[in-house]
């Protein structure tokens, strides 16, 4: 499988870096994007020093690891996104004709270099303003490794739908809210909003946990955050596996 | 008769935007949680105090209104028109005899007032729900019209970039600068009265503080009419602006041979 | 031959196969009902059928993509749905409006990473892919990027993705749309080609008659999602398409002629349509007459829709 795998990514970075059009511009937006969250942050924190456990050196950690985590899904496993796309379009059945294993090979077989342009800068935002030390450096990778595997079985299961409603409009909405609200320290919200993202929308898992496991290292919390990665990404395969008995077995008009 | 020129393609306009009930349902999902979490964050900030003069529920109304703002305009706004202008869609427009700035911002216009609408129901729901009736009244009534300032500004210097595509061909990176520029100095994401003092300076002075910030202000109980006077002067600004643009654009496009 | 079939079997067999939807309205409508259809190893099948008559549901259904509400097939041995992978790595497919090649990649990098998919070995891999380049006449465009091929020369580079790993059965759901004349003329005779050099089986789902005439050997006929026919090309020819029509642009009204064998379908002052039976005149005799009689500005011949085929069929059913 791995070899299949190596080989399948190989090609997809070629194509990619075969596709050089806007890709200069869209890497400078990129930075013009993250450059201006970091100035958010900066001047949040000019006027309040610390928002419930979280200052200006906590956040810049959260952001880091978020921008990290989600450059590494959207560039290397680009196709997490667009699953709906591709069960319409018929790419699905692309796939379906080969002897592999479809989830894998669909998720590996198109790569976004634009996106790693975003792991750049989380590196760099780290080394710079994130005090590196051997243990953070260590806590940091495997935090954004454990934020990527959760976010992408998050998106393939949101993704999913699509088996059962047929996608729409509702696609990316899944990946933006979750990018967005893993944007802010889970600690700001409170109740209700909160326990949301733990649980369904688990942007805390994303970059909050990761954030502060770097400062202040805890088991409980470490479980915490590989538990869920593996929960979500158990349920990603699981619904996408689901639906994809769904769409091969299944009654629903379709494609004709 | 010229008046009828505009009515009818703003008519079809309007038409083709209640064809598109999903997008809007998407939108405003996505406008009550960019509301929720800044709110929430700047709630969090403020605690029993103020910030920059504002309290917790000030600022709440803030962002609400802020988010209504900028959420109401269609996010790929610059995008699309560069593209159609990039594929020649334009030259056929050109070809119409009412000026194609004047129907293309009476179309948007009204579409960014509907979906306005849409957004404000929610929002102002929420924001009542969480930190009650907002701390003014007559702040809250002239925010309205404020909006409507707000999107036509916006929509004027987004059809000026727009129009700049006739020279560069791709517009998504000036989308993104724009996007940022209108997020930080256009008081979106902050009160411009928490930005240090020269940004605030700055910012102040500029066209993106019409956007964003004047009408949230308002909203967040600081009765200033004058407001509204600049929103004016800005607006009279920016539309000559778009329209030399595209005028400039079109000689361009006709010598070129689109 | 790649990795072997399971049995000895016919390489592909169908009894019963149907394919139930239910539409948005709550009606059940049967895209395929009751397929019973046997294909012997190395033969030459084509699966002809009007738009959404259920060939593409026919085709996914044997590869394994989709499940049949009903019935039962093997290909290969291998029981399609239940059994898609082990399938995959012996049989090739070809969706004609879709592609496996990297649109910003040379073929040859595309097969590269299908070998790997495939598990061949960098020897076996190469020395396919020379093979297969000798075979399709493709070897100067392997290297050129898919981006920068036309369509006819992608195809080919398409077959060579298809046929990496020696499948004994080749799947085509109509590979020649969008092919100009001649493009579609060298495909065929590919397939022909690969056909009787390899032994591999070929399935090929169209709408184009022309196919029959030119790859088949046996054609089978689906209509709503019913086999109407099912018999070898000859017989087919024997009764069915031995007409041709010729549609006749005209600079004066025409006098009447009268030829053996042929029959005016629609007149008017500038054109004439005239059916042709095959089997008893010839087309250059036909042609002949008509430019001696007429002031002709433009004529062509074409095969009768396939509309008209199946409708002859359906005639034919009911005597």
């Amino acid at each position: 499988m791995s070899t299949r795998t190596t080989a399948v990514l190989r090609s997809a970075f070629a194509d990619a870096a075969a596709r050089r059009s806007a890709f200069w511009t869209q890497i400078a937006a990129m930075i013009v994007n993250d450059v201006a969250w970091v100035a958010f942050w900066l001047i949040f924190f000019n006027r309040v020093s610390s928002v419930r456990g979280w200052d200006a050196d906590r956040v810049l950690l959260l952001f880091a690891v978020l921008t990290t985590s989600a450059g590494l899904v959207l560039g290397l496993l680009s196709n997490c996104r667009r699953i709906p796309t591709l069960v319409e379009d018929g790419s699905l059945d692309e796939v379906l004709a080969l002897p592999v294993a479809p989830l894998p090979h669909l998720l590996v077989r198109r790569v976004d270099t634009v996106n790693l342009g975003d792991v750049a800068f989380g590196v760099v935002l780290f080394a710079v303003s994130g005090h590196p030390t051997g243990q953070r450096l260590l806590v940091f990778v495997a935090g954004s490794l454990a934020s990527a595997v959760l976010l992408t079985g998050f998106l393939v299961l949101t993704g999913s739908l699509v088996f059962v409603n047929g996608g729409g409009r509702a696609g990316d909405l899944g990946l933006h809210s979750v990018l967005l609200l893993a944007s802010y320290p889970a600690d700001v919200f409170t109740g209700a909003t909160k326990a949301l993202l733990y649980t369904a929308v688990p942007a805390a898992f994303v970059s909050a946990v990761p954030a502060r496991l770097i400062d202040d290292f805890t088991v409980s919390d470490a479980l915490m955050l590989l538990g869920a990665a593996c929960l979500f990404a158990t349920l990603g395969w699981a619904a996408f596996t689901a639906g994809l008995r769904r769409y091969t077995s299944g009654s629903s008009w379709g494609r004709g | 008769m010229r008046l009828r020129r505009i009515g009818v393609p703003a008519d079809v306009a309007g038409r083709r935007l209640l064809a598109d009930r999903d997008g809007w349902v998407v939108n405003c999902l996505f406008y009550l949680i960019v509301s929720g979490v800044l709110s929430a964050l700047w709630r969090a900030a403020a605690g029993d105090g103020d910030i920059a003069g504002y309290s917790a529920a000030a600022l709440t109304w803030y962002i609400v209104t802020a988010e209504a703002a900028t959420c109401a305009l269609s996010i790929r706004l610059i995008e699309e028109v560069g593209d159609e202008i990039g594929s020649g869609a334009v030259a056929v427009e050109m070809l119409r005899p009412v000026p194609v700035i004047v129907v293309r911002l009476v179309a948007e216009v009204g579409r960014g007032v509907a979906r306005l609408a849409t957004l404000l129901g929610p929002g102002v729901a929420l924001a009542w729900l969480v930190v009650g009736p907002p701390p003014s009244a007559a702040g809250a009534v002239l925010a309205v019209p404020a909006l409507v300032l707000a999107l036509a500004a916006n929509l004027c210097l987004q059809h000026a970039m727009a129009a700049a595509a006739f020279w560069l061909r791709d517009t998504r990176a000036m989308w993104f600068l724009y996007q940022k520029l209108v997020f930080i100095l256009g008081g979106m994401l902050l009160p411009l009265e928490v930005l240090p003092d020269v940004l605030r300076d700055v910012a102040m002075v500029l066209p993106f503080m019409t956007m964003a910030y004047v009408p949230a202000r308002l909203a967040a109980g600081h009765v200033e009419p004058v407001l509204l006077l600049v929103q004016v002067g800005w607006l009279v600004v920016l539309a000559a602006a778009a329209a030399l643009a595209f005028a400039r654009g079109q000689q361009r496009l006709q010598v070129v041979g689109g | 031959m790649g990795a072997p079939a399971r049995d000895a079997g016919p390489a592909i067999e169908a009894v019963g196969v149907t394919k139930r939807f239910r539409g948005a309205s709550g009606r059940a409508v049967d895209a395929v009902h009751d397929l019973t259809l046997e294909v012997a190893h190395g033969e030459r099948l084509a699966f002809i059928g009007p738009n959404g008559a259920g060939k593409s549901t026919s085709i996914k259904m044997l590869t394994g993509i989709l499940h049949p509400t009903a019935g039962e097939a093997r290909v290969l041995g291998f029981v399609p749905w239940r059994e898609r992978r082990a399938l995959a790595e012996r049989t090739g497919t070809l969706f004609g409006q879709r592609s496996q090649l990297w649109f910003e990649l040379s073929p040859r990098q595309s097969l590269r990473m299908l070998a790997a998919i495939y598990g061949m070995d960098r020897g076996a891999e190469q020395r396919r892919v020379a093979q297969l380049g000798e075979l399709l006449d493709a070897v100067d465009l392997f290297d050129v990027p898919v981006r920068d091929l036309s369509l006819g020369q992608r195809m080919r580079c398409e077959l060579a993705a298809c046929l990496l790993h020696e499948p004994h059965i080749l799947f085509l759901d109509e590979p020649t749309i969008g092919l100009d004349l001649l493009a579609k003329r060298r495909f065929r005779e590919l397939l022909v080609t690969l056909n009787e050099a390899g032994g591999t089986t070929v399935f090929l789902t169209s709408h184009d008659v022309a196919d029959i005439e030119h790859v088949a050997q046996r054609v089978a006929v689906i209509s709503a999602g019913r086999l109407i026919y099912d018999d070898t090309v000859p017989a087919m020819r024997r009764t069915m398409l031995s007409t041709k029509l010729v549609d006749v642009g005209l600079e004066r009204p025409a006098t009447p002629l009268a030829l053996d064998g042929v029959s005016v379908v629609a007149q008017s002052d500038s054109d004439v349509q005239l059916s042709v039976d095959m089997a008893r005149t010839s087309i250059r005799v036909v042609l002949a007459s008509v430019l001696d009689a007429w002031s002709v500005s433009d004529i062509s011949v074409v095969d009768p829709p396939l509309e008209q085929v199946i409708a002859e069929i359906y005639s034919e059913r009911r005597r």
